[in-house]
């Protein structure tokens, strides 16, 4: 399908209030002015479509300034913005304006605003209340598949992309391979993947989604000759110059990965923010890889230095915490650990939802640190105040951080049954599968834990924890001598 | 490039970065007509495995489970069943009616929705207005603690 034609589907699917929108079963939308249908097509077919997110979110910055009161478009630009604030201020906005917006739209709204008050259960019955009414409309599976991503829902995301029937809409393809991708079913993600190609062969997207979810297959020389098709067709895809730079980092080709990390910097001189400090931090892991501290401390140094006059705070606490993970003596991971706290504490742009996911990282790490030194009551203690976190928030990733904790601390004291549910609270994590999978064969789980290894010997995301555990991880599983189930429950880093 | 803005809004990278499974969450539904909004650990086993046949109000249970071979069945044949899909199929056969295979979550939920007495088990992401969520052992399934999460 052409983009003419999606601009087409899309104009019908917008009709306000329209006949031919019940009709057609899509979603109505109070739209009042063809200028803002034009520009929602807009920004339908740049961030879906296209994956020019940037893009989007400005078209839908003029949808909201034209019509304030349009409660579906604050909120349409909550869930894409890419600014914290920005999604906090415009889901107020949508919350607020509701009562404008008809009994569909306020379903919508409800369910993303339950779902930032931690109310998981109304925003769940929410989302399939407006599904079940609406189940072809691309705005409303496309918010869904997105959502449930985010919540590492990939069988319900996959449920409703099926259910949907929307086999040609791009940006719905491409999300649905990922889904795939991630629950391991490569076969059909690929499939997707061809089709996401010949759907829009003349843009560089879809190369770079098809190298990307390559590379999660562990195909990494084919994932750089797509990154690289991706270039031929627009060389200034950044994503895809600094994906080849991701993917040698995977490979275990460190010095590869900084020239091309090097190279694309330089290519890329007026990159986003925070898209700058991500890949200057994966930079960072090649020295982690190599198995140089000194230097990763050296880099993720700039980071810090980088952050804090720009008063990135979160950036700051993130880093520090980071950095503390792979010391090898702990006072100094702990010092860090107290900086990471310190810029936390004086952040003031940070929401208080995202101040409290990173302070309970902070106290996780915290928890590995001390399990590690052999201290007991400071991990006990950490796991107290991360307790007291999980209870009063309901949100996923503090309450990853306190069972990963938990999982940790009850698997160094080899309660390995106690251990269990923990740890598969905390799937996220490399280190929580590794001891998850020591833990399922300790107890004589083995095809969880061979299930499990797998996952872990595949995890392909170039981040800090990956290169602290995945390497060693593989470099043991392929050493008939080392005992996988039990060396690598190691908590240290071990190279 | 998946346009996924928890990748870059939260920088949380070993948290956003799309991870390669999850754990799963299942929930426990009744008709919204079912006055039980709670059950022990223990009661749901024994209801499961059918040696409860009335709930409190006198309505007979009647069961409705997913394919004991799906996916989704594994975590409930380990947690509550603890049978093989071999056992369980053979164990559902013999207590026909009162045990129902739904090929869907959303078949159990139109099961359970439209007749008395029925309860199922679900993907909590699954879930609809029109069935009761039960709690176990005092939690919802989204609380710490709660049984029916994993892998």
């Amino acid at each position: 399908m052409n983009k003419l034609l999606i601009f087409t589907a899309m104009a019908f699917a917008s009709l306000p209030m329209s006949g031919a929108a019940q009709q057609s079963n899509l979603l109505p939308l109070s739209i009042k002015s063809r200028q803002v249908r034009r520009l929602l097509d807009r920004a339908w077919v740049l961030d879906s479509d296209q994956g020019e997110q940037t893009q989007a979110i400005v078209v839908m910055r003029k949808v909201v300034k034209i019509e304030p009161e349009f409660a579906m478009g604050h909120e349409i630009l909550a869930q894409i913005s890419l600014d914290p604030a920005e999604q906090v201020s415009e889901q107020k906005l949508a919350f607020a304006n509701r009562g404008h917006a008809n009994a569909s739209e306020q379903t919508v709204i409800e369910w993303f605003q339950n779902a930032a008050d931690h109310k998981l259960i109304p925003a769940i019955t929410n989302m399939n209340d407006v599904l079940h009414q609406y189940p072809q409309d691309r705005w409303l599976v496309f918010l869904a598949n997105s959502w449930l991503m985010e919540q590492t829902q990939y069988e319900r995301a996959a449920a409703i992309y099926e259910n949907s029937g929307l086999s040609d809409s791009p940006g719905l393809v491409n999300n649905a391979a990922y889904t795939y991708a991630n629950m391991r079913q490569f076969s059909k993600a690929f499939s997707l993947m061809d089709k996401f190609v010949a759907l829009m062969p003349k843009d560089p997207n879809p190369q770079d989604s098809y190298a990307e979810i390559l590379r999660m297959a562990g195909y990494y020389t084919v994932a750089i000759d797509h990154y690289r098709a991706a270039l031929s067709i627009n060389p200034q895809f950044y994503s895809s110059q600094f994906g080849i730079a991701d993917t040698y980092l995977l490979m275990g080709d460190e010095v590869q990965a900084r020239k091309e990390y090097d190279a694309a910097f330089k290519k890329f001189p007026s990159l986003g923010e925070l898209e700058r400090i991500q890949w200057r931090t994966r930079e960072a892991a090649t020295y982690i890889y190599e198995g140089d501290l000194a230097a990763a401390d050296k880099a993720l140094g700039a980071i810090v230095d980088y952050a804090r006059p720009r008063h990135l705070s979160q950036v700051e606490a993130e880093t520090y915490r980071q950095m503390a993970m792979y010391q090898p003596e702990k006072q100094r991971g702990m010092d860090l650990l107290h900086k990471a706290e310190i810029a936390l504490n004086e952040g003031s742009n940070i929401s208080e939802n995202k101040t409290q996911q990173e302070a309970a990282e902070i106290l996780r790490t915290r928890v590995y640190l001390a399990i590690g030194a052999g201290e007991a009551s400071a991990a006990g203690s950490a796991i107290a105040k991360l307790a007291r976190l999980s209870m009063d928030s309901n949100d996923k990733v503090i309450d990853a951080a306190f069972n990963g904790a938990v999982g940790a601390e009850l698997f160094y004291e080899r309660k390995y049954s106690g251990a269990i549910p923990h740890l598969e609270q905390d799937m996220r994590s490399p280190l929580s599968l590794k001891l998850l999978a020591a833990a399922y064969q300790a107890t004589g789980y083995h095809a969880g834990a061979r299930r499990i290894q797998e996952i872990l010997t595949h995890f392909n995301d170039p981040t800090i924890e990956q290169a602290m555990i995945v390497p060693a991880f593989r470099k043991c599983l392929a050493n008939p001598a080392c005992e996988v189930n039990v060396k690598n429950a190691a908590m240290t880093v071990s190279r | 490039m998946l346009r996924y803005r928890t990748l870059l809004l939260l920088l949380l990278w070993m948290i956003a970065a799309p991870c390669l499974l999850n754990a799963k969450q299942l929930a426990v539904v009744t008709d919204t007509a079912n006055p039980t909004t709670n059950l022990t650990a223990a009661e749901l086993i024994k209801l499961f495995n059918a040696h409860t046949h009335n709930w409190a109000d006198g309505k007979p249970v009647i069961i409705v489970v997913r394919d004991p071979d799906s996916a989704d069945m594994e975590l409930v044949l380990r947690k509550v069943f603890s049978m093989t899909p071999v056992q369980a199929r053979a164990f559902i056969q013999a207590h026909k009616p009162s045990i129902v295979v739904a090929g869907s979550d959303d078949a159990v939920l139109h099961f359970v929705s439209t007749n008395r007495g029925a309860v199922g088990i679900i993907d909590l992401y699954s879930l609809t207005k029109d069935v009761n969520v039960i709690k176990i052992d005092g939690k919802l399934p989204v609380e710490q603690g709660y049984l029916l999460r994993g892998n």
